[in-house]
């Protein structure tokens, strides 16, 4: 007979350790494990069977790996806080005692730990052991950068100091002027949450939201304590990657920081970067000046950096809108087929012959005054542009605080246009002679434009008209750069031509001729958000949405009747039918076409149903649910480009009219 | 014995032993110990300080000169002496050492460059320091670690060079490494287990200036999900009331049987009066239940016997029914599975869940604690501005980040506790109310 086993002293029940169980092991207190795990990453487990692992009965017992906990036995940090238990301990029974500077005197020697010969303690191992390679930290930057960003735009409390704060800013405003130097911004989205950015660093896709200015209320069921301990790990680890990336570009780390400049809320404007050369000075003032040519060396390093990327993967090159700047414009550019026919669309990297990285090079803005200043001069700068100026109460820094600087290309406006009434004008010349525009006052030459004209460039590679982005003018919407186009699927962003299927365009050039525009129609209407909602407290919304657009299809059909019984008229009057027989040849040929179409289409569906038989019943019912939800989607994109079709050709019959 | 005995002065005696017969007894206590000897050296070489110097540590030119001619002035001199007056003789002894004068003394120049705070005790701790010692020895430490600058590139470090000592017998201390445990990834939240993107790409629908299509889409799944919530909520107030009604009636019920005991005691009165009541009747004639006979429990045997084998052959009526389709049911079951199956692989082809909608959360809990709420993050459609200026920003992305920490498994959910706990406070009556006088 077999030794019996006791419970608990083999399998699951050795793997885990409960939380108190680690922390008795360590010695030290729960909030302090707490942030040693943070810190070292060390998770809270769950056994696959509570019950075999745990002894008490308790149903909520955090588990922990048992290696984990033994590993994090080496940890030198344990030491401190093992130390900062004894000297917890003096402090309260010193304070016990009545003995103040006693307990002051102990805090203080431990506060300075190089005058009693102890070592300080920093974070740097930490890092290196959780990130054995740069490329490795810069894939957990994505929360990194949005919680640093999070609380550079806190107001300070007792639980966040100051100190915190400007550090965080600091470090932040570091890694956005590496940003502006490599112009490694590839994406932005204004989003009702937050502003979503996106870099290409090194070939790796990095993704932070930054929150709107003075929004961030603190609230009381977020922990602290917690959100402080990863600060304290992001800071170091912002400031190693910082290091690194400057270093990289051969700029200095840290940058020079302007102290004054920075209590005038100049922002990125506090720092200067310097080569790390010692002629520092001179390349210095290059980089300060107003037209910041970058320095050739950092120029070199910027393409050394580029090439290295091009080299990496062709398919990171793609997604990469910025890597195919500067030197590539001289080759032509290879075109991403999808390997499959029915693949995803590939984006295709910009023919332009300027980069996006320089757009906005040329152009010299100003910002209004009730614009985002923060946000709009990092893209801006991010983009290629080197002046921007703005009024002076956004803080110091500016290129220019003149509102009527000559030089001064764009000027970035979010005011409704103000009727002014003309008294006023004689007042409004006065006012000429001084820096202020009176309301409403244009200075010619001068493109202006809404916030969202730099976004929407940004995204797509390419300068936007600026007169749908005119003041006041009702804007395109702001769509999420972040959406991956799927085959097929309806893009509102490019034209009609370019997305519809074969067999879509036939019918609807057929329908064209044929008038029959009703049955898209109904089917257009079919999509109408108040028959897909169906409540009765959507009865408002009804009106808002729903309604206008059957007007439209009314105005819409009362025209097609019009146009069609006036062609009736013109062919009575000529005398000739109604070109039946151009009209018969076309239809001919759109006969033979779609015959075509349906005779393939039939063709594909034989041999599909053919491999479908070779299918095994799981995979076949795998197949059978992904046509179905394809097809769910598919007539909604069509209804969409009906929809739009629809619109085009009102939109061309009212042009012909005019 | 000291070398404070000057030369000069002799005593004129012939050198002699101590005068201390013995070191034993009372006479050999440190007190009853003869020290005159030494008093007067140090009286003599104070005496010797003043006039100007320890003579014996003075050199012999200062002391001495070699005359060589005669004193000029001594011929000049009268022959007779000039007496002084005592008083003159004694101030005209002044002494070598100067005085020390009783004036405040300026405190040393030199400082840290802070002025401090004049303050009249100087082992002084301010309130505020006080109160940071006390949070201290609660443990919150303000500076475990220090965040520095960083001057160093981590990821470009040289290795450590390990000297191997032929001759060292200690054996080096390998370093630990750490365990495979460590890579392992936290445990997501999310039902179908998959990971979570730190930050999630957001789709059109979180524009600030969204195209209708996706706002719609967005809005519909919102509005249907706030619907939901006020459903539950609505059927358990139902449930509640209902409960509620329940509960009044059963209580009406109780009182009316209240009541109804309360008539017949004040019935009971009315015998006082001289009526009788047949309830007490009632009562004395109760009948005892009597005994069950043989066949009585016979009987009731029989038939429970005849219920239980009914019963079975229910039973083995369905199972039969069940065995006979059973390859239909495993069929059924199969199905299902297979469906739910394939519905979980249309959902999962990627690993990382990076688009930024509600994902469905598990329902088993992380730790002792509710996963916290997510905020509603939509504008509603009468408040959609087309302006960024006129942009409400919605949610909180404080709570946002901590609570995607939480769904990523980095840490576990806690309860937070704005006030310590406080001992229940005692009320008591104080007597001193009845301590008065007239």
């Amino acid at each position: 007979m077999p030794r019996i086993k006791k419970k608990g002293q083999a399998g699951a029940a050795k793997n885990y350790v409960t939380r108190n169980q680690a922390i008795r092991k360590l010695q030290i207190s729960l909030p302090d494990f707490r942030k040693l795990c943070i810190w070292k990453g060390i998770y809270p487990r769950e056994p696959r069977s509570k019950k075999k692992v745990s002894k008490s009965s308790t149903a909520s017992t955090t588990f922990y790996f048992t290696k984990d906990i033994q590993y994090l036995l080496h940890e030198p940090l344990l030491q401190k806080f093992r130390d900062q238990k004894v000297l917890e301990k003096k402090i309260s029974r010193a304070l016990g005692r009545g003995d103040v500077t006693d307990a002051a005197r102990l805090e203080g020697n431990a506060s300075r730990p190089e005058k009693t010969g102890k070592p300080r303690y920093t974070l740097d191992h930490v890092i290196r052991e959780r990130y054995p390679t740069f490329v490795d930290s810069l894939r957990d930057l994505d929360d990194c950068l949005s919680m640093l960003f999070l609380f550079a735009n806190l107001p300070s409390t007792s639980m966040v100091p100051a100190k915190m704060i400007a550090r965080c800013e600091r470090l932040v405003h570091e890694f956005q002027h590496y940003l502006i130097v490599t112009k490694s911004v590839t994406k932005s989205f204004l989003s009702i949450k937050g502003i979503y950015y996106q870099a290409n660093i090194l070939g790796e896709d990095v993704l932070w939201l930054v929150p709107y200015r003075f929004n961030q209320r603190v609230v009381g069921d977020v922990d602290f304590r917690i959100m402080g301990t990863f600060i304290e790990f992001y800071m170091t680890l912002l400031g190693f990657v910082n290091f690194r990336l400057y270093t990289t570009l051969g700029l200095k780390y840290p940058p020079k920081f302007d102290q004054t400049k920075d209590e005038n809320a100049a922002e990125l404007g506090a720092f200067t970067l310097e080569g790390m050369s010692l002629v520092g000075a001179e390349e210095h003032k290059q980089l300060e000046d107003a037209t910041h040519k970058p320095d050739p060396k950092v120029q070199a390093a910027v393409n050394k950096v580029l090439k290295k990327l091009k080299t990496t993967d062709a398919d990171e090159e793609s997604t990469d809108n910025q890597v195919d700047g500067e030197e590539q414009d001289t080759g032509a550019i290879d075109k991403f087929e999808p390997a499959a026919p029915g693949g995803d669309v590939l984006p295709q990297p910009s023919t332009a012959g300027n980069s996006p990285g320089a757009m906005f090079s040329d152009f010299t803005f100003y910002l209004s005054r009730e614009t985002p200043r923060q946000s709009l001069e990092f893209l801006l700068k991010a983009f290629g542009c080197k002046r921007v100026g703005w009024d002076a109460v956004l803080g110091d820094g500016a290129f220019t605080t003149n509102e009527l600087d000559p030089a001064i290309t764009h000027q970035i406006v979010d005011r409704p246009p103000i009727q002014v009434a003309t008294e006023e004008d004689a007042d409004g010349e006065d006012n000429q002679t001084s820096q202020k525009l009176p309301a409403n006052m244009r200075v010619p030459g001068r493109t202006y434009i809404q916030p969202q004209w730099v976004w929407d460039s940004a995204n797509d590679g390419e300068l936007k008209e600026a007169h749908l982005y005119a003041p006041g003018a009702s804007l395109p919407p702001h769509l999420s750069p972040f959406v991956k186009q799927v085959q097929g699927a309806y893009d509102p962003t490019i034209s009609l031509e370019e997305q519809q299927p074969e067999d879509e365009a036939l019918e609807a050039q057929s329908d064209d001729e044929d008038l029959a525009v009703k049955d898209i129609d109904e089917t257009v209407e079919g999509m109408d958000v108040d028959d897909s909602e169906g409540g009765e407290d959507d009865d408002e919304k009804d009106d808002e949405f729903g309604g206008f657009s059957e007007d439209e299809q009314e105005e819409d059909e009362d025209e097609d009747t019009a146009e069609q019984r006036q062609e009736e008229l013109e062919a009575e009057l000529t005398g000739a039918s109604v070109n039946s027989k151009t009209k018969s040849s076309k239809a001919k040929a759109k006969e033979e076409a779609l015959k075509a179409l349906t005779k393939k289409a039939r063709d594909e569906a034989e041999d599909l149903d053919r491999a479908k038989g070779m299918l095994s019943k799981k995979k076949r019912k795998l197949y059978e649910q992904m046509v179905y939800t394809n097809t769910k989607k598919s007539t909604e994109d069509q209804k969409l480009r009906a929809k739009r079709r629809r619109f085009e050709k009102e939109k061309a019959k009212g042009k012909g009219k005019a | 014995m000291p070398v404070i005995k000057s030369k000069t002065i002799g005593s004129g005696e012939a050198p002699s032993q101590p005068n201390q017969p013995s070191r034993k007894g009372k006479k050999a206590w440190r007190k009853n110990v003869d020290v005159s000897e030494v008093q007067h050296g140090l009286v003599e070489l104070n005496e010797e300080i003043i006039r100007g110097g320890v003579i014996k540590e003075k050199a012999s030119e200062d002391l001495f000169t070699v005359d060589v001619k005669g004193d000029s002035q001594l011929a000049k001199r009268s022959k007779h002496v000039k007496k002084t007056l005592k008083a003159d003789d004694i101030l005209a002894q002044r002494s070598a050492v100067p005085a020390v004068s009783m004036r405040k003394r300026p405190s040393d120049k030199t400082t840290n460059g802070l002025i401090s705070a004049k303050r009249q005790r100087t082992g002084w701790v301010s309130h505020k320091e006080l109160c940071r010692l006390k949070r201290v020895a609660d443990g919150q430490h303000d500076n475990t670690i220090d965040v520095k600058d960083a001057t160093y590139d981590v990821w470009d470090m040289p290795a450590p060079v390990q000297e191997v000592d032929v001759n060292d017998f200690i054996p080096h201390q390998e370093k630990a490494k750490a365990p495979k445990t460590m890579k392992k990834a936290p445990i997501s939240l999310l039902e179908n287990g998959k990971q979570v993107a730190a930050v999630q790409t957001p789709s059109g629908g979180y524009s600030y200036n969204p195209v209708f299509t996706d706002y719609e889409v967005r809005l519909a799944e919102e509005s249907e999900k706030a619907l939901e919530v006020e459903r539950k909520r609505v059927a358990a107030e139902e449930a509640d009331r209902l409960k509620q009604e329940a509960a009044a009636k059963s209580a009406a019920e109780a009182e009316a049987a209240e009541a109804r005991a309360n008539m017949s005691e004040w019935e009971e009165d009315s015998e006082w009066e001289g009526f009788q009541s047949g309830a007490e009747d009632g009562k004395l004639t109760a009948k005892r239940p009597e005994r069950k006979t043989q066949t009585q429990r016979n009987r009731i045997k029989r038939r429970k016997e005849e219920e239980r084998l009914a019963k079975h052959k229910a039973a083995v009526k369905t199972q039969r029914r069940q065995e006979h389709r059973i390859t239909e049911i495993a069929e059924e079951i199969e199905e299902r599975d297979r469906n739910r199956e394939l519905i979980l692989a249309v959902e999962s082809d990627e690993e990382i869940a990076t688009d930024l909608k509600e994902h469905k959360l598990r329902r088993k809990q992380l730790g002792k604690y509710k996963l916290p709420e997510g905020d509603l993050e939509l504008v509603l459609p009468d408040e959609l501005q087309e302006s960024l200026r006129l942009l409400k920003p919605e949610g909180n992305l404080l709570r946002d980040r901590y609570r995607s920490m939480l769904v990523r498994g980095k840490v576990e959910s806690r309860r937070h506790l704005p006030f310590h706990k406080l001992s229940a406070r005692k009320y008591t009556e104080k007597w001193t109310y009845k301590d008065f006088t007239i």
